[in-house]
């Protein structure tokens, strides 16, 4: 199952996010829907009306940028590491 | 280029460096780099660009010394409270560096100037604190073909990137809008100021900007570009990410800057130039304020009081209370910030943005 990890920031919005948690998917969407089970709401703060990724987030799977920011259907393999990360505005 | 003798012996790490030399010494004595805001990150950047010998550093900043400032931004001390951050800060690394030149742009990073002040240096560092600012010099480099390093904190989480490097083969490398394509709502992403932010962070994240700089000024290395730095320092961890161009961003100029991003710019009263003639022709009995700068208010004014914008809340004596008064600048940015500032510090509720400022009224 791939391996999901959250910037910091994210904690502030929800507290109980774990470091890194496994969750099955085989898409980057599956993903977001099963996370949205596990933590309810965090979802509204990821994705729009529309369930494209929010302006401010942003997806690396394996290091890499996602390509689909608007179907989120980029492809996740078992072993995969996905991170969920926010922009951050602070100087 | 040669050195003073002053110089040799301030620089005699540089020099025994290998990969630095005499040769990386005299490219950075040859460079500029404009840095945007002097605070948290700023500060480190400046005292380390400073004391490495960066020929010229430009300082905007329109902001004066805060005690909130004090837990981080360490080229401040207490006999600086209210002054402003650019001068302190160049009396500061001038003392640090008598070699080098500082320039002071006691402004803010506004469309209106955006421009003119990237093109004089060869690059920009942003330590800038807020999206708007952030976006607006992202644009500036890329349409004016400069490097930006970026770098930017919140709590204990710092992320640091080269945007728009020029590769070997004349392309440029991914910039922010390629990682997050625009601004998000400000009531979504918090600010230091309500987030807070760890006061040994900037000094960590600035540090390694300024490496960066340092870097990318004597082509040593291999700068921090097409991946974006991430470090965590709550619990240590560090993450190098690659990111790539969008084949369909095109940045065209810096309109989006007013369609998207003023905080807190719906709740302004604003006025457009042709309802102001209106109050004219009627006889209306309101104070006209120009909030551009001197040589501007020279080439061209509208008759207004002349009170520039980084010395508003300094003189808001001069604003009057029992009537109308309508601010302007060039476009409307800067006014808009200055009644935002007025509002908050002072709480006017009689104060007029005019729209498309004193250009406006000229095309009218």
């Amino acid at each position: 199952m791939p391996k999901i990890s959250f910037t910091s920031a994210l904690k502030r919005f929800f507290p109980d996010l774990k470091e890194e948690i496994q969750l099955p998917g085989s898409k980057v969407s599956e993903i977001l829907k099963n996370l949205e089970n596990k933590y309810p709401g965090i979802t509204d703060y990821l994705v729009d009306e529309e369930g494209q990724l929010r302006k401010h987030i942003n997806i690396f799977v394996d290091g890499q940028l996602i390509q689909d920011r608007r179907e989120l259907s980029d492809v996740l393999k078992e072993e995969d590491e996905v991170l969920i990360f926010q922009a951050l505005s602070g100087g | 280029m040669s050195f003073s003798k002053a110089e040799l012996n301030r620089y005699a790490r540089h020099f025994v460096l290998p990969e630095f030399g005499m040769e990386g010494q005299e490219k950075l004595k040859k460079s500029s780099v404009l840095v945007v805001g002097a605070g948290g990150l700023g500060c480190p950047l400046l005292l380390y660009l400073s004391a490495a010998g960066v020929g010229r550093i430009g300082i905007v900043d329109d902001d004066v010394v805060d005690e909130s400032n004090l837990q981080r931004q360490v080229l401040y001390t207490v006999a600086d409270l209210g002054k402003s951050k650019a001068e302190t800060a160049k009396e500061k690394l001038l003392a640090l560096n008598p070699h080098i030149q500082i320039d002071v742009y006691k402004e803010r990073f506004v469309p209106d100037n955006a421009l003119d002040l990237v093109s004089k240096y060869d690059i920009v560092a942003d330590g800038t604190d807020n999206f708007p600012t952030r976006y607006l010099v992202n644009d500036a480099c890329v349409l004016s073909d400069k490097i930006n390093v970026y770098a930017s904190i919140f709590r204990f989480e710092g992320q640091i990137s080269v945007f728009n490097y020029l590769n070997g083969d004349g392309t440029r490398g991914p910039n922010y809008r390629d990682v997050f394509p625009d601004p998000p709502p400000p009531e979504l992403v918090p600010n230091c100021a309500e987030g807070g932010v760890l006061g040994v962070l900037p000094g960590i994240i600035g540090s390694i900007q300024a490496n960066e700089v340092i870097k990318v000024l004597t082509g040593i290395g291999e700068p921090l570009s097409g991946r974006l730095f991430l470090f965590d320092t709550a619990d240590f961890s560090t993450r190098t990410l690659k990111i790539r161009k969008n084949p369909d961003l095109e940045i065209k100029d810096l309109s989006f800057y007013e369609e998207y991003c003023m905080p807190g710019r719906s709740h302004i009263k604003e006025m457009d130039v042709s309802a102001l003639q209106k109050w004219m022709d009627d006889g209306e009995d309101f104070q006209l304020i120009d909030v551009r700068e001197p040589y501007e208010y020279e080439v061209a004014n509208m008759g207004g009081e002349l009170i520039p914008l980084g010395e508003i809340l300094q003189q808001a004596d001069r604003v009057v209370r029992d009537k109308k008064v309508v601010i302007h600048c060039k476009t409307g940015v800067r006014s808009a910030r200055a009644i935002e500032q007025l509002e908050r510090q002072f709480g006017f509720s009689n104060l007029y943005n005019l729209k498309g400022g004193i250009e406006a009224w000229q095309k009218k």
